[in-house]
C-alpha cells in the first residue's frame, strides 16, 4: 500500500513489487525521476506521481523513453541521483542515447529499470533485453522477487556512483506484478538543493577520436565492475548434493526452489543477481566439478551460451541442459510445472501428479466457454470513431489498407472479427511505426492507406513520421485518435493533456496547430461522440488525394469518469424501452459495447402480451453504461437529436423506472 | 503447509482489494505470502486473476499456484471460475458469486446466430462439479446492496471465505484491515458486507 511506501517507520509491509522499487529509490534519496508509462512498470510512475511533492522529488512525464533516459542522465551529470523505469520496448526507443552513455558514463547515481514481458502480456514482442547490457557495456542486476528488487535499486545507485556508470535493473512482468512482505528500512531524505554542473569538472561528449579513447576506458571500467560482481551478495550459491548443478536468475529461481522441494532433490544452485558482467570466476568454479549443469532462464539462452563458452575452458565434458539441448523453450513464461517437468526427466523421478492431465481435463471442461477478450470500455471514444469509419468506408472495404499502432486502439486487432470492414489485422508494429509504414504501403500499392495513431503515441514517436508524410505529400489519411491522455497504461497525462504530475499546469500542445505548423493543409477535426455527423467528413477525406489528417476527438471514458466522480457529478446512463424495442439488434451487431447484452423478459411478462415480450431485446446495464449516448445514435428507432417518448434508447432521468 | 487461493473475475470487480486485505493480514500476523496479479491490458471487461499463496511456516517461492494446488477458488464471476479451473485442486473449495457477465464476443455470436443462447451459471456449475463437490454459490450483489453499496460484493465474498475451514484469519482479525484499506466513507458499508458475507448461506 502506498502509505507503506512512504512510511517513516521500519516495518515489514505487504508491498507490490513496483511499490517496493519506488521505496528502494526513496531510501536511496533519489531526487529526479522521469518516465514514459508502459506496462508492467506504469505503476512506478503512478506512485511517484502521487508522492513526488511530499518528498520534494522532481518528476517528469517525458514524451518518450529516450527523452526520459536523457532527463535522468542529464540530472545525474548535473549532480543529482536519478531514476527511470520503462518497458522492454521502451529501452529500444531509448537505445541510441543508451549506447552513448556507456562511453560517456554518468556522475551521480543513475539507474534505469527495464521490464521484459515474457508471454507478451502487454507488449508487441517478447524480446530479451538482457542483451542490452553487454551490447552497451552497462552493468545489469536482475532480482528474483520484490524484496531483492528493492535492495537492488539501492545497490544500483551505489554501483553507479562508484563506477560513474548508468546501471540497469532487469525485471520481468511476473516480478513486477507480484506482492510479498518486504522489509521497510529507515528513510533518510535530504532536502533538494541545486548542484553545480561545472563544479564536477567532467565532460560527457563522445565522437570520433574521443569515442575511441572512451571505448578503452569503458572496457577497463566494465572489467573492474566484473571483479566487483565476483563478490556481489546478489549472486548466491546454495550448496547441495550430487554432481548435477543449476544456474539461474530472476523469477526462474523461485520455480526451481519449489520444484526441488516437490521432487525432494537437493542440487547445488547458483542464482545470479548480476547478469552483466557475468562473474566468470564464480561461474567457472561452480561448474568445474559438475557432470551435469541445468541452466534455467526465460526467453533467450543468454546465460546458457556464455556458460557454454566458459565450460569449454574449465569443464569440457560438462553436459549442459537448457534451451540448446531442447529441454526448455525460448518462448513464453515458465512456471513450476514447466521447470519441474525438466528436473523430473533429468533425475528420472516419477510423480503421482500429472500437470498435463490436469490441463487436458480442464481444457475439456472449458470448451463450453465464450472467449473474453479485452474490448473498448463503455463510453470509449475509439468505439464511436470506428463505428463512423466503418460507415464511411461502406462498400469500399477492399480498396483500403489499415495501418494500426500502439495504444488502446490496438485492441482493434484482437477484436478484428467485430470490425470486418476495417481490416483490423493489416498491420501493427511499434510505437509510431504506422506513419512511416503507411508512406511505404501507399508508395507500393493501390489501396487507400488509412493510418491510426493516438495522441500520446504521436508525441512519443510519431513526429518524424508525420514530418515525412507532410514533406513528401504522401497519399495517406491519418487518424489522430485524441482522447487527451495516455489511456492504455492507466490514463497518465501527456503533452496534450494540459496538466502534469500534482495537477500542475503544463504548456498544452495543440495537436492541430502543431500539424498545421508541419505543413498539413488538410486538417479536419471531428467530435467522435457526434458519431453520425462524423461519417461525411471521413468519407470526403478518404476520397482526397494527398495527406489528410482527421483528428477524432473525445476523452478517454475511464479518465473522464474519474474526473466526473471527483467533481461529484453523476455519470448518466441510457436504457432500452422494452415495450418498443424492435429487437433488430443493430446496437449489438454494429457497436459491441460491453454494457449492452441480449435479454428476454418473456417469462415475466408473457401473461400481459405474449407477442410483445417474445424474443430477445437489447439490454443496457445501468452499472456499466457510461452515458456516452452513441448507442442511441446507432439505434435506427431513436432520434438522438430530438429525444422523445417514442425513442427505443432513452437517457435515464433520476427517479424514473428503467 | 501452503494455503493457496485463486481469485478470478472481470476487470473492475475489485480482486486487488481482496488480495491486499489478505496480504496485510499476513504482514500483521507474520505469515509468508506471495501473490501474482494481472494488471495492464485487462483493465475493464477483460479476464483477471490473482494467485495468493500463504503459509505460517513455509517459505513460498513461486508466486503462481501450480496446476491443481489451489485450496480455494474465490470467483467474482461464473465464466471466469471455469476459465481458471486448472488451478483448483480436486475437491477444493469454490466460493462462487452468483453472477455471470456475458462477454461482448458472446453477444456478438448470438446476434450472428439467433438460435444460440447465453451460457448459464448452472451449466458452468455442472462442469465445476467434475472437479469438486464443494461449491458455495453466494449472491454477493444482494449482500453488498444490503450493506449499502453494490461495489462491496468482493468484501462480502471474502467474509464468506473467512467462515470456511482452514482460512487462516478470523473475522475479527480481518475487520481492522478492511477499515484500513477501503476509503474512509466506505468503511461501515464494507465492514457490514464482511459480516453479512460471513453469515451468508449458499444459494445452491
Amino acid at each position: 500500500m502506498i502509505k507503506d511506501v512512504t512510511s517513516t517507520k521500519e516495518k515489514n509491509a505487504f508491498l507490490f513489487c513496483n511499490e517496493a522499487i519506488v521505496r528502494g529509490a526513496l531510501e536511496s534519496d533519489v531526487k529526479i525521476v522521469a518516465f514514459y508509462p508502459g506496462s508492467p512498470v506504469s505503476e512506478i510512475l503512478d506512485i511517484f506521481y502521487q508522492i513526488a511533492d511530499e518528498f520534494d522529488i522532481k518528476i517528469k512525464i517525458a514524451s518518450n523513453e529516450k527523452v526520459a533516459l536523457e532527463i535522468i542522465a542529464g540530472a545525474s551529470m548535473g549532480g543529482q541521483r536519478s531514476f527511470t523505469a520503462m518497458k522492454s520496448v521502451g529501452l529500444n526507443v531509448a537505445s541510441d542515447t543508451f549506447f552513448s552513455l556507456g562511453y560517456t558514463g554518468t556522475n551521480k547515481g543513475c539507474v534505469l529499470l527495464f521490464a521484459d514481458d515474457p508471454f507478451c502480456h502487454s507488449s508487441q514482442s517478447e524480446e530479451d533485453g538482457r542483451f542490452f547490457g553487454p551490447a552497451a557495456y552497462i552493468p545489469m542486476l536482475e532480482p528474483t522477487d520484490p524484496i531483492e528488487a528493492k535492495e537492488m535499486v539501492k545497490a544500483a545507485f551505489e554501483i553507479s556512483e562508484k563506477f560513474n556508470s548508468l546501471v540497469l535493473i532487469r525485471t520481468t512482468t511476473r516480478i513486477n506484478h507480484q506482492s510479498t512482505i518486504v522489509p521497510i528500512n529507515p528513510l533518510e531524505r535530504s532536502a533538494f538543493e541545486k548542484s553545480s554542473f561545472r563544479s564536477y569538472n567532467r565532460t560527457f561528449s563522445t565522437v570520433g577520436s574521443v569515442a575511441r579513447d572512451l571505448k578503452l576506458k569503458m572496457l577497463e571500467r566494465i572489467k573492474k565492475i566484473e571483479e566487483e560482481f565476483e563478490n556481489s551478495p546478489f549472486n548466491k550459491i546454495r550448496e547441495g548434493k550430487g554432481d548435477i548443478g543449476i544456474i539461474t536468475s530472476g523469477i526462474s529461481y523461485n520455480y526451481i526452489r519449489e520444484s526441488c522441494i516437490k521432487l525432494k532433490i537437493n542440487p547445488s544452485i547458483l542464482k545470479l543477481g548480476t547478469t552483466y558482467p557475468i562473474p566468470n570466476k564464480l561461474v567457472s568454479n561452480f561448474i568445474a566439478k559438475l557432470k551435469t549443469l541445468i541452466v534455467v532462464e526465460e526467453l533467450s539462452p543468454y546465460l546458457e551460451k556464455h556458460i557454454k563458452a566458459l565450460a569449454k575452458e574449465v569443464n569440457p565434458t560438462l553436459k549442459i541442459i537448457g534451451k540448446q539441448s531442447n529441454h526448455f523453450s525460448e518462448a513464453w513464461e515458465y512456471n513450476v510445472p514447466i521447470v519441474l517437468g525438466v528436473l523430473q526427466k533429468i533425475y528420472e523421478i516419477e510423480l503421482d501428479i500429472s500437470y498435463n492431465q490436469i490441463i487436458e481435463n480442464a481444457n475439456k471442461l472449458k470448451s463450453i466457454l465464450p472467449p473474453r477478450i479485452p474490448v473498448f470500455c463503455p463510453g470509449c471514444p475509439h468505439r464511436a470513431t470506428f463505428w463512423a469509419l466503418q460507415r464511411a468506408i461502406g462498400g469500399n472495404s477492399k480498396n483500403i489498407a489499415l495501418m494500426n499502432d500502439i495504444g488502446c486502439y490496438s485492441m482493434l486487432l484482437i477484436n478484428a472479427e467485430l470490425y470486418p470492414k476495417l481490416h483490423a489485422d493489416d498491420l501493427l508494429l511499434a510505437m509510431g511505426a504506422t506513419l512511416g509504414v503507411s508512406s511505404g504501403v501507399s508508395l507500393a500499392s493501390e489501396e487507400k492507406v488509412i493510418s491510426l495513431i493516438g495522441d500520446s503515441t504521436l508525441f512519443h514517436a510519431g513526429l518524424p513520421g508525420m514530418v515525412n508524410i507532410s514533406n513528401n505529400q504522401e497519399d495517406v489519411v491519418v487518424f489522430v485518435l485524441d482522447n487527451s491522455v495516455t489511456a492504455m497504461t492507466g490514463q497518465q497525462p501527456n503533452a496534450g493533456t494540459g496538466y502534469g504530475p500534482g495537477g500542475k499546469n503544463k504548456n498544452k500542445i495543440i495537436i492541430e496547430d502543431m500539424l498545421r505548423g508541419m505543413g498539413f493543409e488538410n486538417v479536419i477535426i471531428v467530435d467522435c461522440f457526434d458519431t453520425k455527423n462524423a461519417i461525411t467528413p471521413i468519407k470526403n477525406a478518404l476520397n482526397e488525394k494527398g495527406p489528410t489528417i482527421i483528428i477524432s476527438r473525445g476523452p478517454c471514458a475511464l479518465w473522464n469518469d474519474r474526473n466526473k466522480r471527483k467533481r461529484g457529478e453523476i455519470i448518466p446512463h441510457y436504457y432500452v424501452d422494452w415495450e418498443i424495442c424492435r429487437k433488430c439488434h443493430t446496437c449489438m451487431r454494429d457497436f459491441y459495447c460491453p454494457a449492452i447484452s441480449m435479454e428476454s423478459k418473456y417469462k415475466e411478462y408473457k401473461d400481459k402480451n405474449e407477442k410483445l415480450w417474445k424474443g430477445y431485446s437489447s439490454h443496457i446495464s445501468a452499472e456499466l453504461c457510461d452515458g456516452c449516448g452513441v448507442c442511441s445514435i446507432v439505434c435506427p428507432y431513436t432520434d438522438s437529436e430530438n429525444p422523445s417518448d417514442t425513442d427505443v434508447i432513452k437517457l435515464y432521468k433520476e427517479g424514473e423506472e428503467s | 503447509m501452503i494455503y493457496s487461493i485463486i481469485t478470478c473475475g472481470v476487470g473492475g470487480q475489485g480482486l486487488m482489494l481482496v488480495s491486499n486485505i489478505i496480504g496485510i493480514a499476513c504482514a500483521e500476523y507474520e505469515y509468508n505470502i506471495r501473490t501474482a496479479e494481472t494488471h495492464g491490458l485487462a483493465q475493464r471487461s477483460g479476464s483477471i486473476y490473482t494467485h495468493i499463496r500463504m503459509s505460517e511456516t513455509e517459505q513460498i517461492y513461486s508466486p503462481l499456484i501450480p496446476y491443481g494446488e489451489a485450496d480455494v477458488m474465490l470467483a467474482m464471476e461464473a465464466i471466469e471460475a471455469l476459465r481458471n479451473i486448472e488451478f483448483l485442486k480436486s475437491e477444493g473449495l469454490i466460493v462462487l458469486n452468483d453472477y455471470i457477465w456475458h462477454p461482448v464476443q458472446e453477444t456478438f455470436n448470438r446476434v450472428k446466430e439467433p438460435k444460440q443462447t447465453y451460457i448459464t451459471i448452472d451449466e458452468i456449475i455442472q462442469k465445476l462439479h467434475e472437479i469438486t463437490n464443494t461449491i458455495f454459490k453466494i449472491d454477493a450483489l444482494k449482500i453488498a446492496n444490503e450493506a449499502g453499496n453494490a461495489l462491496a460484493s468482493n468484501v462480502a465474498l471474502l467474509g464468506f471465505l473467512a467462515n470456511t475451514e482452514n482460512f487462516p484469519f478470523t473475522l475479527d482479525q480481518l475487520k481492522p484491515i478492511v477499515s484500513q484499506v477501503v476509503p474512509k466513507k466506505a468503511v461501515d458499508i464494507n465492514i457490514k458486507a464482511l459480516e453479512l458475507g460471513y453469515n451468508a448461506t449458499s444459494t445452491g
